[in-house]
């Protein structure tokens, strides 16, 4: 089968199973809700319970979903390429211990600054994790040479122990109720409440994914060696800078939207693989597709599982990531 | 077709530019490659070759002198046009990823490919075509981390083949196979080289190696040139004791029907079996 | 006679002697520490103030603990310098396993702190009480709260109860993070005696955490906030006020009954608790309240 007809049915497939889960997710949840109902226009909005939990509620906790799934999936997939392993992942980078850092910052500090419909926490950890992904570039990268793989995963291991002994510093400093906000949001939620944090966190990951677009074919070449890939006409300097770059950003959009929501960043790329091989002109745009369905699939099971009472999605997924990640290793040793 | 001009380059510290007093890993070096030629380089671990091949494919940046293609300074060529008249065999080949064979050799199109990099029937023709060439068509859906050393390095050159450039780089093509696979890609190589007019040049620690299939040597020692020049010149016993500090008789076998090359024992000491 | 009382003296001073270490063991706590502020201020409340050398790290009321030593908290219990301090009786929380048994080791009676409802405080405040000597005080403070919180009832008795949402805990400016009290403990008391029914009173636990679909699904008729502190200036507070905006459609926000309390107090199980209990009364039936 040539690669383009693969695309096409890959991203047809995963394309559905995304849409199917996009049109049942806002239908089932923790109360019993009647999508006529919902969608009667003639029963006033501020009455129809029913409509309220569809649109206001559900609807943006899917798109948030989406967002997040689709970026988080995708950024995985690159920095996997980028570090020629398939267990890398951002939190690898230090890029969800900056998102942290900056989160439990504005927390600890009860800040009052906020940009429009976008809380002090989500803006402090974006820029926790864009100054993270600085800091590691800078101290990974050296002019014209490519990027270090080796000095940058140092970088980012080192980064993230820093950060955390940070983290626990300060939550030793906060009080009670500062230190339970700071841990609710290390787990990682979606109930974003309206769309505007979702639409504000938008930008950035479509910047991101117009930087994906670029690279899957070039990934393939970087994947099988730098040099080699180089001779093959790949710009392996510019290649890195991409890829770590749009990875970088589009993880700090997600995990500022929604906190840092474990293992979707290394679940997500291996299932993929297994279904449709390693080609990332593939692997890239169906890791997207499917992070998505995945994600709004474990908010489904996180808002049902123990009804009346609402899990936060990363419980969900890390407690299928966490075995799944350990059977990859058993596998792979 | 490639000329190395008073080339130099030294590694320093990744990012810096080479301290002043670190050691250049080539000094001084000057290489021409005719086209059409099957060029040796030769001389123990650590002389340059490998990174007198990383010069030549453009790579790495000489710290002083020149490299050339067809007169053009190399550095000046676009990447990709580089990519179609430069193709490189690495000495090994780790690819993260579990590709096919095929995805392998279809990588090596790239340079060729448009600006979505999805490849075309023709692309797909000139891959066949060089499986079939290096007789690696029937493994073309097997997973390249499955193949046996020999059977990867043949898709390596397949790949390189794809490439469709009038220069091939190798790296020790032979130096992790068995007896039977270095006769068999010997003679692919001369096979390509000779039929198909592919220049190359070969990097191998190899004598008889180079015995065999070149048509002229460079002979490195400690990043300089010792010797260059066609094979019956400088496959000589004074040119080994020079490169390698070993005595050795090197003479015209005929039953191989090239110049063998047999070590006696180390310069300065007696032999090994007395 | 002389012979005769010569014999008795000595049982006389053994009986005076017995009476002298009886009377030693019943005497009131006189060095107490407490780690719970809560019972911070029942000791101060029952007149065993006096009788507190140390205090935790959150305690600041009564005034008079701003100027007592601190031993840290829940979390990070100063053992050493609780010991230094030679206590008779520490206040600890039942979770603190490490702590009481260092102290059950050298000695040192513990009082076991477990949180509850309403009726729990007033059995603890009692238990304190005895425990410190001051059974009299105690059972006054007892009795002062459940005066006022029967004259809350009494007031409240004829209103509708409109369903409650209380909440003691979200993201500043939004409405993310929302903890509210489940159907049980103290708090969940507060409601039922302030005259209202509580919107998760069927939540077999103290908090709740509210997700936005919660919140538009249980539609509470009122909303109440409580927080610890003074009130945040004019701007700062008028958007807190505004973030309960964003669900025009439950039915609190729609009858503007979103009402956001502050005070040391209101979230302290202890003998201030009849205060927080007018207080949420007050802003659910302001019309009884004149």
């Amino acid at each position: 089968m040539t690669i383009r007809r693969r695309l096409l049915l890959t991203c047809a497939a995963s394309g559905s199973l995304l849409a199917l889960t996009c049109l049942v997710a806002p239908l089932v949840g923790s109360t019993q809700i009647s999508l006529p109902r919902a969608l009667d226009r003639s029963i006033p909005f501020a009455d129809n319970v029913d409509a309220q939990i569809f649109f206001i509620a559900r609807m943006p906790r899917v798109a948030a979903g989406v967002v997040v799934g689709a970026a988080l999936a995708s950024a995985g997939v690159v920095l996997q390429a980028l570090f020629r392993n398939p267990l890398a992942t951002a939190e690898t980078l230090g890029i969800s211990a900056g998102a942290a850092l900056g989160a439990i910052l504005a927390i600890t500090a009860e800040s009052w600054i906020s940009l429009g419909p976008f809380s002090p926490v989500a803006i402090a950890s974006l820029v926790g994790a864009l100054l993270a992904i600085a800091v590691v570039y800078l101290l990974a990268s050296a002019p014209r040479r490519p990027l270090s793989t080796a000095v940058l995963l140092l970088a980012g291991v080192t980064l993230n122990a820093f950060i955390s002994a940070i983290i626990l510093f300060v939550q030793y400093l906060a009080d009670f109720t500062q230190s339970y906000r700071a841990i609710r949001w290390l787990i990682g939620d979606l109930d974003v409440g309206t769309f505007a944090p979702v639409l504000g966190a938008l930008p950035l990951v479509v910047v991101a994914f117009v930087m994906f677009s670029l690279l899957p074919s070039s990934l393939n070449l970087l994947s099988v060696g730098g040099d080699l890939a180089a001779t093959r006409g790949v710009n392996v300097v510019n290649v890195q800078r991409l890829a770590f770059f749009s990875a970088g950003l589009a993880t700090s959009a997600a995990v500022s939207l929604a906190g840092p929501v474990a293992f979707v960043g290394i679940v997500v790329p291996h299932l993929v693989r297994l279904v449709v091989g390693v080609d990332h002109r593939v692997v890239l745009p169906v890791a997207a597709l499917f992070g998505a369905s995945f994600l709004v699939g474990c908010d489904l099971i996180a808002r049902t599982a123990m009804a009346p009472v609402e899990l936060p999605v990363g419980i969900v997924t890390a407690m299928i990531g966490g075995p799944f990640f350990l059977w990859l290793l058993v596998r792979r040793g | 077709m490639l000329q190395v001009a008073d080339v130099s380059f030294g590694y320093g510290p990744s990012g810096q530019e080479r301290p002043a007093r670190a050691p250049f890993t080539l000094r001084d070096v000057t290489v021409d490659v005719p086209r059409g030629s099957l060029t040796g380089l030769l001389g123990p671990n650590g002389c340059g070759k490998t990174t007198l091949l990383k010069v030549m494919s453009g790579v790495l940046e000489p710290s002083r002198g020149r490299v050339t293609l067809e007169g053009e300074p190399l550095h000046a060529i676009p990447r990709r046009r580089r990519a179609r008249r430069i193709a490189v065999v690495p000495q090994e080949t780790h690819p993260a990823f579990d590709y096919t064979v095929m995805e392998m050799v279809l990588m090596g199109r790239h340079p060729h490919l448009g600006a979505f990099a999805i490849e075309g029937p023709a692309d797909l023709a000139v891959s066949r075509d060089a499986l079939a060439a290096t007789g690696t068509a029937h493994l073309a859906q097997r997973r390249y981390m499955t193949l046996s050393g020999g059977e990867k390095q043949r898709v390596v050159i397949a790949a390189a083949l794809a490439q469709a450039a009038d220069l091939l780089l190798l790296d020790e093509p032979t130096a992790s196979l068995d007896l039977g696979y270095q006769l068999e890609t010997a003679g692919l190589l001369a096979e390509l080289n000779s039929k198909r007019g592919v220049t190359m040049v070969l990097a191998t620690h190899d004598l008889n190696l180079a015995g065999l299939l070149c048509s002229q040597l460079v002979l490195l020692r400690a990043g300089r040139v010792l010797g260059q020049g066609a094979t019956r010149d400088v496959l000589t016993t004074a040119m080994v004791r020079q490169v390698y500090d070993v005595e050795a008789d090197v003479s015209y076998h005929p039953g191989a029907g090239h110049l063998t090359v047999v070590p006696l024992r180390r310069s300065g000491h007696t032999d090994v079996h007395r | 006679m002389a012979a005769r009382a010569k014999r008795l003296i000595p049982v006389a001073a053994v009986a005076c002697a017995w009476a002298a270490v009886l009377a030693a063991q019943q005497a009131p706590a006189r060095r107490i520490i407490s780690l719970v502020p809560a019972l911070t201020e029942a000791l101060y409340a029952i007149g065993a103030g006096p009788s507190v050398v140390a205090v935790s790290s959150y305690d600041d009321y009564p005034p008079e603990v701003k100027t007592l030593p601190r031993v840290g908290a829940l979390l990070d219990p100063d053992t050493e310098r609780i010991l230094s301090m030679r206590p008779d009786l520490v206040l600890a929380y039942g979770t603190q396993d490490a702590l009481k048994a260092q102290l059950q080791r050298t000695g040192i009676p513990v009082f076991d702190y477990r949180h509850g409802g309403l009726a729990d405080i007033t059995a603890t405040i009692r238990r304190l009480g005895v425990e410190t000597g001051h059974v009299s005080g105690a059972n006054r403070v007892v009795l002062e709260i459940e005066r006022r919180i029967a004259e809350v009832r009494a007031r409240v008795a004829e209103r509708p109860r409109p369903r409650v949402l209380l909440v003691f805990g979200r993201e500043p400016l939004s409405l993310r993070n929302v903890y509210a009290s489940g159907g049980q403990g103290f708090l969940h008391d507060l409601i039922d005696a302030a005259g209202g029914t509580n919107v998760f009173g069927d939540v077999r636990r103290e908090s709740v955490q509210v997700s936005t679909e919660m919140l538009l699904s249980r539609a509470p008729e009122a909303i109440i906030e409580l927080r610890v502190g003074a009130p945040p200036a004019g701007e700062q507070a008028r958007r807190e006020r505004e973030a309960w905006q964003r669900l025009p459609g439950v039915p609190a926000v729609r009858s503007q009954r979103v009402f956001i309390l502050h005070g040391d107090h209101l979230l302290v199980p202890g003998p201030r608790v009849a205060l927080a209990a007018e207080d949420v009364a007050r802003a659910l039936h302001p019309e009884v309240f004149r």
